[in-house]
């Protein structure tokens, strides 16, 4: 019987495949400039990336004649809640300051 | 992707009076954070706010202050995580004043968000485990379902 969830346990139990998230955490790249960071050949890189997209880790983007590869949503989740937050966060911290400078100038 | 915030409000005051509440501890606290803020460049601070368990913050703000140009541009990093020192929001404050007839413009640019430190990488891992954890209840539970009957 197939066992996904054990299957994608063993996608990032391998250090090549990790290594390729990590180098994806900092910017999206296609193949040829993935493969530059291992000693293995490109088709093995191409390989893992392979399994990584399987499990959902990656996707791949077309970018013209490229092949880009890039994290998958919930990371990208994860920046955007902090934009929002932060976001609300100032707008309500500038208004305080708008309030207390009010204040400030009737005392 | 967009990965800053931009926010551009107008006071009735002067930029001197903006001033004094962007560069003076006890100023600051009456608006922003509880901090302990010196106007000296490389100066290090920190604000203190409640911890936001959504956003995996433990609601201390380390900064340092990068630059100052006297009434004009003010800025500070701006880094947070978890805690136990790990940081996974790494960004970049910067304020600058702009003198108006009658008050100041004052633009807020916060810059910078990505993920450092690889924390999408042990949100998703952890994610994995989790689930694997819950498959492995179920099989368990399965065995003994069928073991008892």
């Amino acid at each position: 019987m197939r066992t996904p969830t054990l299957d994608a346990f063993q996608v990032i139990a391998d250090p090549s495949r990790r290594k390729i998230l990590h180098l994806l955490t900092q910017d999206s790249y296609n193949i040829n400039t993935l493969a530059e960071n291992f000693e293995m050949s490109r088709p093995a890189v191409s390989k893992h990336i392979k399994v990584l997209q399987t499990a959902g880790f990656i996707s791949i983007q077309e970018r013209g004649r490229e092949r880009y590869c890039v994290l998958s949503h919930e990371g990208f989740n994860e920046i955007n809640n902090w934009l929002n937050h932060f976001d609300k966060f100032w707008n309500n911290k500038l208004k305080n300051l708008e309030t207390v400078l009010r204040t400030k100038n009737t005392n | 992707m967009r990965t800053e915030i931009k926010h551009r409000w107008v006071y009735e005051q002067s930029p001197n009076e903006i001033w004094e509440y962007l560069t003076q501890s006890e100023l600051i606290a009456l608006w922003l954070m509880p901090n302990n803020f010196q106007a000296v460049v490389g100066y290090e601070f920190e604000f203190h706010t409640n911890p936001i368990p959504s956003l995996e913050l433990d609601g201390i703000f380390y900064c340092k202050v990068l630059e100052i140009v006297p009434l004009k541009k003010l800025s500070y990093s701006w880094k947070g995580g978890p805690g136990n020192g790990i940081i996974t929001l790494d960004t970049l404050v910067e304020w600058t004043l702009e003198k108006q007839d009658n008050g100041t413009i004052l633009n807020l640019k916060h810059s910078g968000f990505k993920v450092e430190n690889y924390s999408i990488l042990t949100g998703m891992i952890d994610g994995w485990l989790k689930n694997i954890q819950k498959m492995l209840n179920q099989l368990n539970k399965n065995k003994n379902e069928n073991t008892n009957s």
